[in-house]
């Protein structure tokens, strides 16, 4: 019964397989997602606002554009794959590093969010520090000297040199 | 003003002691960030842009130049002594300097560079003095009709001629040109896809952009490559003489190379890539021993440097007399100039002769520079690539950070970054070419304004882009470059087809 169940709520299995089959080249993936995105921007496009004297509104070369968008998003489902075995070993990305990835762009994200709250200084030490430290840099002595020295150069560098004033944030500066 | 009294302004501009200085740190931080791996000219122009503020324009884009032919130069450095071009202009570098360090003449290898590229450079900017002021007398009568077919034009010869799949880098353009129509319409004043959001009215500043896909792409690479250790094992660099048979095999690929790379730099979407590949395989075609090339050849090193950095001032035809750039390189360029409020285009010649003097005559000393510090001082820069790998992306990662706080005083552009890097980083993987994404976007604005002005004058005949001859043999070149690789391509695909049989 159970299994009875699991097979009637699978696709039927012809139209699985033409689905799977259309949508196994990168390129009709990757051309379906341009499709969204050009139709989501034709839609705004066609709300934008328009003016009665004007030869060519500002709405012309946003649906220009997002027309464009669509031919070649068709032109791309139906072209080959023709990238080299390097290209597409470059996917081939191993789990562990997706992390690393993710983990970089998670203290990048923290290093904004702070920069304006502790300032320029603590915020960049800190993430050189720990930036490093996460990407395998084993010598704490030499990073943290790197680390706060840089971030000082810097400032006074701009702040004083370039008249750019960064945030100071929770340093008396 | 004529244009010998433009070149003794020039002159005088770029012989100032404060030119002289700025050229030199051009130069050498352009070298040492091209150095490294996976940072080319682009990141090395965008990272610099915040420090020329409040500089005197003149002076600030002397020493942008220099950081860009420096930045190439630098690519041949790490080319030849780690086979990891930092450019991609000078992966042609590495095919016969790479095994020519390994045989232990890193020295020779890196002082034929030099040389090579002090010719290249030397004899284009003597070209471009030329050609650069003629193209602008010319360009001054054009109609936006025809500017417009020629941005056009820029477009489809990036996307053409772009590594790989057409289609995909056409994509990448018209991407780029959907960004910059986000903000505030130039034109009507028509707030476009800003959602309501204040931050978005100005559109996105191009930093946010050449950060984003170039430099913080360039990292997520970089972090994926972090255990490299080819690093570790450069090479020891050896003496530095040339024997008198090196000279003579360098001088023919100099001489020839330096003409064609300079052609190529001025033709749009070509550039310093296109520019030393072409040179190493027509310098392998007519050689006597093609068999000698990819071992250790010095013609085969000599033509693509010379040939590089020819293309890098070639690269300023368009750039200064039509304010048009040809490449990702030039366009990121173009906007350094637009934040120092300076225009390029037919008129800073002669409004601004200071600029477009300055800046050509100040690259004959910028190549002496570069011979310079790069003969005796290369061994001592290359210590850079010691830098442990996490320290440098964390360093990379906060400098791209500081280019665009320090231009917006924003955490919102600095999301925005972010959210770039990704989207540059996802370009890589699927094999869309980010270059004429940049360009687009710096483009775009003007191709627009160009566009609706054009439609404008004629109340909305589109006969307008056909009346103009200049227009419309602009726009016939430009369907050319597209179509023309799409028919060879399939010539190319008939004739294995038939040798299959």
């Amino acid at each position: 019964m159970i299994r009875y169940l699991s097979v009637s709520l699978a696709l039927p299995p012809i139209n699985r397989i033409e689905v799977i089959a259309l949508l196994k080249s990168m390129n009709s993936r990757i051309s379906l997602i341009l499709l969204v995105i050009a139709v989501v921007y034709l839609i705004l496009s066609y709300q934008l606002p328009s003016y009665a004297y004007t030869e060519v509104d500002a709405d012309a070369i946003p649906k220009a554009l997002g027309w464009l968008l669509v031919f070649l998003a068709i032109l791309l489902f139906f072209s080959k794959d023709n990238e080299t075995e390097e290209q597409r070993q470059k996917r081939n990305i191993p789990k562990k590093e997706i992390g690393m990835l993710l983990g970089v762009g998670a203290l990048i994200f923290l290093y904004i969010f702070l920069l304006e709250i502790l300032g320029f200084i603590v915020v960049s030490a800190l993430f050189i520090f720990f930036c490093s430290i996460f990407l395998g840099y084993k010598s704490h002595i030499v990073n943290g000297i790197v680390s706060v020295a840089f971030s000082a150069f810097i400032y006074f560098i701009f702040t004083s040199l370039l008249q750019i004033s960064l945030p100071s944030g929770i340093l008396p500066l | 003003m004529g244009a010998i009294e433009g070149i003794i302004t020039g002159f005088q501009t770029a012989f100032s002691l404060q030119s002289i200085f700025f050229v030199m740190i051009g130069v050498f931080i352009g070298t040492f960030i091209g150095m490294l791996p996976g940072l080319g000219p682009i990141s090395a122009i965008a990272v610099m842009i915040p420090i020329t503020f409040g500089m005197d324009p003149t002076v600030a884009l002397i020493m942008m130049a220099g950081v860009y032919y420096g930045a190439i130069f630098g690519g041949s450095t790490s080319s030849i002594l780690l086979n990891a071009p930092g450019v991609s202009g000078t992966v042609a570098t590495s095919f016969d300097g790479y095994p020519m360090a390994q045989r232990g003449e890193a020295g020779k290898a890196l002082a034929i560079a030099a040389i090579a590229s002090f010719v290249g450079g030397t004899v284009s900017v003597v070209l471009l003095m030329l050609l650069a002021p003629m193209l602008a007398s010319v360009a001054i009568s054009f109609s936006p009709a025809a500017y417009f077919a020629l941005m056009l034009l820029g477009l489809t010869a990036i996307s053409s001629l772009s590594e790989g799949s057409t289609v995909k880098a056409l994509i990448s353009a018209v991407a780029g040109f959907m960004v910059v129509t986000i903000g505030i319409d130039a034109q009507s004043g028509t707030q476009r896809f800003t959602f309501g959001n204040t931050n978005l009215l100005d559109g996105l500043d191009f930093l946010v952009i050449a950060l984003g896909l170039f430099a913080l792409a360039e990292v997520c690479t970089l972090i994926l490559n972090r255990k490299d250790k080819s690093i570790q094992n450069a090479h020891k660099i050896g003496s530095l003489k040339l024997s008198k048979q090196d000279w003579k095999e360098m001088t023919g690929p100099m001489s020839r190379h330096s003409i064609i790379g300079f052609i190529l730099g001025v033709l749009p979407g070509a550039g310093a890539t296109i520019a030393s590949f072409i040179s190493y395989i027509t310098e392998k075609r007519i050689s006597k021993n093609p068999e000698e090339f990819g071992k250790g050849s010095v013609k085969g090193l000599a033509a693509p440097e010379t040939s590089n950095n020819a293309a890098t001032s070639g690269a300023f035809v368009p750039l200064l007399s039509l304010g048009i750039p040809g490449s990702g390189t030039t366009a990121v360029l173009l906007g350094a100039f637009l934040v120092l409020g300076v225009q390029p285009g037919p008129l800073l010649m002669t409004d601004q002769p200071e600029i477009f003097w300055g800046i050509i005559v100040s690259m004959y000393i910028g190549n002496i520079f570069l011979l310079i510090l790069n003969l005796p001082l290369i061994p001592y820069i290359a210590k850079i690539l010691m830098v442990p790998r996490p320290m440098l992306i964390s360093l990379v990662i906060m400098f791209s950070m500081i280019g665009v706080y320090a231009i917006s005083f924003n955490t919102f552009d600095l999301y925005m970054l972010l959210l770039f890097g990704v989207v540059g980083f996802l370009m890589r993987l699927f094999s869309f070419p980010a270059p004429p994404f940049i360009l687009a976007f710096i483009l775009g604005g003007m191709l627009e304004q160009s566009f609706r002005q054009s439609l404008t004058i004629s109340n909305g005949s589109f006969s307008i882009f056909f009346q103009d001859p200049i227009a419309v043999s602009i726009l016939a070149v430009a369907a050319l470059s597209l179509f023309v690789p799409l028919i060879s391509k399939l010539r190319k695909g008939n004739n294995n087809a038939k040798k299959k049989h």
